[in-house]
């Protein structure tokens, strides 16, 4: 918990509440709560929960915006609640679900279907023939290095997703960290399967859904920059496409 | 027609990626000479003469960049308007939509070509 220093002040946090079993459509409830200063979002839910109302569910761990649990909507903007200030906000904060996302119970959303996207770019280095040990580790130099580690920064929070404009009404559409993460592997030197992820990119979640929006980019907490990615990963899915014709692939 | 539209939508994206890089920097340029330079007396004498606009137009370099100037930024139109309906009318990216606007690209840009065969 925060230090108690400074003045406290008053709040009122309108929260999504929603339960599977009773309701038909979600509904808000209002908290009024005394913050501390250097407060976070996340500790006023957090005070919600231990001291108000323990019926209400959110999502959260780590508190340093390293595992990306925590994502909501504060005021209509898709936020790492454990990193928002408190203070850049005025008496009265709302609190939603992320967008774009079924929502299991008040706060916490439905994952699977994002987690199929990640599977389905295949995020891990695929090799034609796996090295033997005695034939040493996989050598990569900084530069090789620094063509993919910006994409590989992504903490899986999936506030891109709810920001986006194409995964609100495209639910096929990979969306914005699926396609970093395909492309973070695509750009890895050790890599040989970006053929393979190169057809996913063009199939039914296509990358060229994307509208150029820059949603993604804008709400991404870790500067992961994935509207960067996906512009990558278009050109890159189309000289695959190009060499398709010229160079015959196996398989 | 979304099959179509998805096996296809690697050339358009390279026709739209086409236009855009044609549309920032020769259209500009190009507009800029033809609607403000020449009337406003601009440009040197006589350099914008039926003669001398034929025989720029009716090389063989000439008549792909006047095709490139006619079709790219029809792409890039379509392309773009596709998307902002998308978000103006609140659904995804809509196939029916998407061929037709890219048909009136494809129409445009076959219309381009008869027309700079036919010079």
């Amino acid at each position: 918990m925060a230090p108690e220093t400074g003045e406290m002040r008053k709040r009122t946090f309108v929260v999504t509440r929603f339960d599977p079993d009773k309701d038909q459509v979600p509904k808000t409830q209002t908290y009024e709560v005394a913050c501390r200063p250097d407060w976070k979002v996340l500790d006023a839910l957090n005070h919600i929960k231990d001291e108000i109302d323990p019926t209400l569910s959110h999502r959260w761990s780590c508190r340093m915006a390293v595992c990306g649990s925590c994502g909501m909507n504060v005021n209509g903007e898709p936020k790492l609640t454990c990193k928002t200030q408190l203070a850049d906000y005025g008496e009265v904060v709302e609190v939603e679900p992320l967008a774009n996302f079924p929502i299991v119970r008040d706060l916490v959303i439905e994952m699977d279907g994002f987690m199929e996207k990640f599977k389905s770019v295949k995020p891990w280095v695929i090799v034609a023939k796996e090295k033997a040990a005695e034939e040493g580790p996989n050598r990569q130099s900084p530069e090789e290095l620094s063509a993919f580690k910006q994409f590989s920064m992504c903490i899986n929070c999936m506030l891109c997703y709810a920001a986006c404009p194409v995964v609100a009404k495209e639910p096929h559409f990979l969306g914005p960290a699926a396609i970093a993460l395909g492309h973070r592997y695509n750009m890895d030197s050790r890599d040989e399967g970006a053929a393979e992820r190169n057809e996913v990119f063009r199939g039914e979640g296509t990358v060229f859904h994307c509208s150029y929006a820059n949603e993604c980019t804008e709400v991404c907490p870790k500067n992961v920059d994935p509207a960067a990615a996906i512009n990558q990963a278009k050109l890159n899915a189309v000289v695959d496409w190009a060499a398709s014709f010229v160079v015959k692939r196996n398989g | 027609m979304k099959t179509l539209l998805l096996r296809l939508e690697p050339v358009i994206w390279l026709l739209f990626g086409a236009g855009i890089l044609l549309g920032t920097l020769l259209l500009p340029g190009y507009l800029l000479a033809v609607t403000l330079g020449a009337p406003l007396g601009l440009l040197p004498d006589g350099a914008m003469s039926y003669e001398r606009a034929y025989t720029l137009a009716s090389h063989p370099i000439g008549r792909v960049l006047l095709l490139a100037l006619i079709a790219l930024p029809l792409w890039k139109g379509a392309h773009h308007v596709r998307a902002l309906l998308a978000d103006w009318l609140g659904h995804g990216p809509d196939p029916v939509i998407g061929s037709l606007l890219y048909a009136i690209a494809a129409a445009g840009s076959l219309a381009g070509i008869y027309a700079v065969l036919t010079l």
